[in-house]
């Protein structure tokens, strides 16, 4: 949250001044492609869970169309420490590995076995819980515009434990979501409110959200360590136009490349519960 | 102590068997009774001569006998007087400034400019504020900040950002003095514009290298900035009005014409504007420097500075951002006798900022309280020997920072950063020693200590490791904490000390040139904390204690100085090599902010810098200005040390963020008329070093970039031209108000240079671009100055 803060920020006195922003041709280098391993496993709380999917491609260069390639042919394998058990995804043959009889248990540990191209990939990780948002509403006076509507989340943070949390909001008219992440590191054991206010943007055609316009939320417990990875990501994600970001440096995810450790995969492999929430403005 | 008083006896034995006698005094400007710093003053027909030195104060020995005493100073008429030097006595002088003629002044060529070539100190660049207030700038406020870095071996990271860069350094390895007094953010406005206000400002000095003895706790400069003592002959007013802020100056004498004194205000007004149109947010920021001094009698003297800065932003919505400086420095000049000069000094001084979130209802207050004491001596031992000794003490309170909630409803816990406490002392002696006629050396010691005080806990690490490098994910990772250890109020937590040898050589190959050689080391104790692209006012200043090591450096330089056509033109070219052990650098997705366990997110590297740097000077004339070149490299590298790993960048050398391998700048005044003066600056540098992605990739439907190596490729080139014309309509010189228009260019033919160049997806078609950030196009300027 604190970075989010500090981002908000420079972005804030960086708006007073002169300063002007432009579109401009850059040559970048090109790195090999590696492989993406987008292993997001989402329990809907109040749902059995046991469909899940993993999606595998490879990267690209920076300015490629296509931003990724399709991986078909791997094996992609979820084991149940705890207790042993594994889950084999299947190939859909687009990219997408799929099972339908997954058994998500919060606080197991879980192992993921990726094997491509000659490589075995692993990751570990353990299901994390989430509470329930207490409640979804409008506010209009928060943020940085008076007269732009925000949709808040409301949540009570378990005093007990620490706590991370990621956040995706998509809504209508937006291209791309919303990512966020925060941790209970100021706000332990409290009830913790957070917003989204879309401003005005004319360069890019963006309204500010009006009656009717709705939005859906994606609201997951994550582990210590996924919170740090996505935090970086979202951090260095939102570093367009601000001259106050951190070096960037490789997104190192837990996929480690046990054949050669050198060739890791991009991504995260994640367990996680999750509550989803639509809402619409008035 | 016992050898230093030998050393005493042993000189002044010496003397009196050759029957010398010793004339000492001040030298001041006769219009203004302002003290000139570094005036030549010296015995026509001989080598034997002095510079003034801080406070104005000479002092020469020679032979008894009848001299003709010269007083030679830069824009000054030479000044001289036949004494007879048949016992030891007093000679003040004051000095008039040259009168403006359109034809070149012709300056026999005395044994003044002797001096200057035969000083060994190397490395340093004396700008006085009449230079500075030549060089046109942004928005046409004068901005000392800024003009140094038109110096060779001097840069900045952009328009926008604060502090400066000396030979590939970092901006806290830089020293800034303003009249003594320790000052941690020389911006205001993020870096738009410098806290010093010209109208306040006598004289500034920097240190590239060669740091005298006398300076320490920085290792790549000392900015000694001073303040004008104040008008003491007459009540005078100076100010300015300008687009963004306006200044106003009042000084005179006051105390029976026994002191003088000087206010001076400065604020900016943008934001009044941006007011009555309705534009809810604003940027403001203001200062006030004030001093007066008071002359008990001819051997002492009492002077009180102060200043105190602030800038404010409002962002309707709840935010609101404040920062500042404020300091004060009290200080007794002792003339013990004709030989030995004193000055105590006591400052204080504060640096802090706040930072208020209405939108996530807290308040975050961090600040630096230092308490600092002075005592420096200045003994012309005789003409050949002159001795510098001293000592400094300094009190560090660091408040790192204390979140609280702001309204009841707030979900923030309040939180309090431990306060982190240390002493740092320093101890040195100096010698500038005329070997033989050609060879000076200047050779000095100083001895610092730091240490780290309670009350404090500091945590315990599993195997000492803060910071342990995960081999398995490949990152850094927090070490695990096992306990913490806790200090009481004032117990010692760890102490360093270091010998800090200076040593610097001139040879006089003839009238007009000389080489110098020199080799320092500098130890620096508290470091500025960022990890980000450029320094920002959320920034950490961190002491040295269990876990942060201090930097250590290494520079040796050597040089060549000439001066031609009876010191019209002057040429130095340097080259130097400098090492610094111990320079942090952050993990990869470090968090600093609100961090207690600093040391969790750090790594001890190193970094070294070499360059050659050429200067051109043309100083008398109509026409005046300089050429600075610099071609250098700057890089560092951070291993994995105690924490186990490659390190950062696998533990390769990479640029530093300062390196700029190529760095050109012009800046030139031509004085057509009486009335009319035209003014340019070109500048061209190699652009800063930077991390480009080299691929992309799907993740939660969003594209992500992926970097490779640091610092691989650079911003484009930075390059621009600035012109400025001022005009003076009034010639009446009989008149008492003096005003002046000035009226300038930045950036003339608009060049958009990139202040940062970052990658992203286009929020509206979905495609990855690349968006340059840059800061000022052309932009115009009037503003209009005057005394009164």
């Amino acid at each position: 949250m604190i970075n989010t803060v500090r981002i908000i920020v420079v972005l804030a006195i960086y708006a007073f001044f002169t300063s002007c922003t432009d579109v401009i041709d850059v040559e970048v280098s090109e790195a090999a492609p590696r492989l993406v391993i987008e292993a997001s496993l989402n329990w809907e709380k109040g749902t059995a869970g046991n469909t899940q999917s993993v999606k595998l491609s490879t990267s690209t260069p920076y300015f490629n169309n296509t931003i990724s390639n399709i991986v078909t042919g791997a094996l992609v394998t979820v084991t149940d420490v705890t207790n042993g058990t594994d889950f084999i995804f299947t190939d859909q043959n687009n990219g997408v590995y799929t099972t339908s009889n997954f058994i998500p248990v919060v606080n197991h540990a879980y192992t993921l076995e990726v094997i491509y191209d000659g490589d075995t990939y692993i990751a570990e990780e353990s299901l994390r819980s989430v509470v329930d948002i207490e409640d979804v509403y409008q506010t209009i006076e928060k943020g940085f515009d008076d007269e732009a509507l925000e949709v808040n989340i409301d949540f009570n943070d378990p005093a007990d434990e620490e706590n991370y949390y990621f956040i995706k909001i998509e809504a209508q008219d937006n291209l791309l979501p919303v990512l966020f992440s925060l941790s209970d590191e100021f706000t332990n054991g409290n009830l913790t409110s957070v917003y989204y206010e879309r401003l005005k943007d004319t360069s890019i055609h963006r309204e500010k959200f009006i009656a009717g316009d709705s939005v859906a939320i994606e609201f997951y417990g994550v582990s210590e360590q996924y919170y740090n990875y996505v935090g970086l990501l979202i951090d260095q994600y939102n570093s367009v136009g601000n001259p106050f970001s951190s070096t960037p440096v490789p997104l190192k995810g837990n996929c480690i490349n046990i054949t050669d450790p050198e060739n890791y995969a991009f991504g995260y492999f994640r367990l996680t519960q999750v509550v989803k929430k639509s809402y619409t403005f008035e | 102590m016992k050898k230093l008083v030998l050393l005493f006896i042993l000189f002044t034995a010496v003397l009196t068997a050759q029957e010398n006698y010793t004339v000492s005094g001040i030298v001041k400007e006769a219009s203004n009774g302002e003290t000139a710093f570094g005036a030549s003053v010296f015995l026509k027909g001989t080598t034997i001569g002095s510079l003034t030195n801080d406070y104005g104060f000479f002092s020469i020995t020679a032979p008894k006998g009848t001299y003709t005493m010269i007083v030679s100073y830069m824009g000054f008429a030479e000044k001289s007087l036949v004494i007879v030097l048949d016992k030891d006595q007093t000679v003040d002088f004051e000095i008039t400034e040259e009168s403006t003629q359109l034809d070149e002044v012709v300056i026999t060529a005395g044994e003044s400019e002797r001096v200057n070539i035969k000083t060994p100190q190397m490395s340093v660049s004396l700008l006085k504020i009449s230079t500075i207030k030549k060089i046109p700038v942004v928005l046409g406020e004068v901005d000392v900040v800024k003009s140094i870095q038109m110096l060779p071996g001097v840069t900045n990271n952009g328009e926008a950002s604060s502090g400066f860069n000396v030979r590939g350094g970092a901006v806290d390895q830089n020293l800034v003095l303003l009249d003594e007094a320790i000052i941690y953010n020389t911006s205001h406005l993020l870096g738009f514009f410098s806290i010093f206000n010209a109208d306040a400002i006598k004289d500034v000095k920097l240190y590239k290298g060669g740091i005298p003895a006398s300076y320490g706790g920085r290792v790549s400069s000392v900015l000694d900035v001073r303040q004008k003592d104040g008008n003491s002959k007459d009540f005078q007013l100076t100010g300015g009005i300008g687009v963004i802020s306006s200044r106003l100056a009042v000084e005179g004498p006051v105390f029976n014409d026994k002191g003088s004194f000087l206010v001076a205000g400065r604020t900016s007004y943008a934001h009044l504007f941006l007011k009555a149109a309705g534009e809810k947010n604003s940027a403001k920021f203001y200062d006030l420097n004030l001093k007066t001094n008071y002359e008990i009698n001819k051997s002492n003297k009492l002077y009180l500075s102060g200043y105190f800065g602030r800038d404010d932003f409002n962002l309707d919505g709840g935010f609101d951002s404040s920062y500042g400086n404020l300091s004060g420095n009290l200080r007794w000049n002792h003339i013990f006798n004709d030989r030995l000069f004193s000055n105590v000094s006591l400052i204080y001084s504060k640096y802090d900022y706040d930072l208020l979130l209405d939108a996530f209802e807290f308040e975050w207050v961090a600040s630096i309280y230092n308490y600092n004491i002075k005592y420096d001596l200045n003994y012309y031992v005789s003409d050949a020997f002159k001795l510098d000794f001293g000592t400094n003490a300094i009190y560090y309170d660091f408040d790192p920072g204390a979140i609280s909630p702001t309204t009841e409803t707030s979900p923030i816990n309040p939180l309090q950063l431990e306060h982190k406490k240390a002493f740092e002392t320093g101890l040195y002696v100096n010698a500038e020693h005329k070997l033989t006629d050609k060879l000076t050396a200047q050779y000095g010691l100083r001895y610092s200590s730091f240490t780290r005080l309670g009350e404090q806990s500091i945590v315990n690490y599993e195997n000492d490791q803060p910071v342990v490098y995960n081999n398995e994910l490949g990152i850094y990772q927090a070490g695990t904490a096992i306990g913490e250890t806790v200090y009481e109020e004032r117990e010692e937590i760890e102490t360093f000390s270091n010998l800090e040898p200076r040593v610097s050589l001139s040879y006089q190959l003839n009238d007009d040139s000389s080489v110098k050689a020199g080799y320092s080391r500098t130890a620096q104790y508290i470091h500025l904390l960022s990890n980000t692209q450029s320094v920002t006012p959320l920034d950490v200043w961190t002491p040295s204690g269990k876990f942060i090591k201090p930097q250590l450096s290494d520079q040796y330089a050597v040089g060549y100085f000439r001066n031609f056509k009876n010191k019209t033109y002057s040429l130095e070219v340097e080259a130097y090599y400098k090492t610094v052990e111990n320079r942090i650098d952050y993990i990869d997705g470090s968090n600093l902010i609100g961090q207690n366990t600093i040391e969790t997110e750090i790594l001890n590297g190193e970094s070294r810098a070499y360059g050659l740097e050429i200067l051109l000077r043309k100083s008398k004339g109509d026409f005046t200005g300089w050429l600075g070149y610099t071609i250098s490299q700057s890089e560092q590298r951070t291993l994995g040390g105690k924490a186990g790993g490659p390190g950062i960048n696998g533990g390769n050398w990479y640029k530093s963020a300062h390196d700029r391998t190529h760095d050109l700048s012009l800046t030139v005044s031509y004085k057509v008329s009486e009335k009319w003066t035209f003014g340019a600056n070109a500048i061209f540098q190699t652009g800063r070093p930077v991390t480009y992605p080299n691929g992309q990739y799907e993740y939660e439907g969003v594209s992500i970039a992926s970097y490779g190596e640091r610092n691989l490729d650079r911003l484009p080139a930075y390059h621009r031209l600035d012109l400025s014309a001022t005009f003076v309509p009034n010639q009446n010189q009989n008149k008492r108000w003096t005003g002046e228009w000035v009226f300038g260019i930045y950036n003339v033919y608009n060049q958009k240079n990139a202040a940062s160049i970052s990658f992203g997806q286009n929020r509206e078609t979905g495609a990855n671009e690349a968006t340059r950030t840059s800061i000022f196009g052309i932009v115009p300027s009037i503003s209009y100055n005057f005394k009164f």
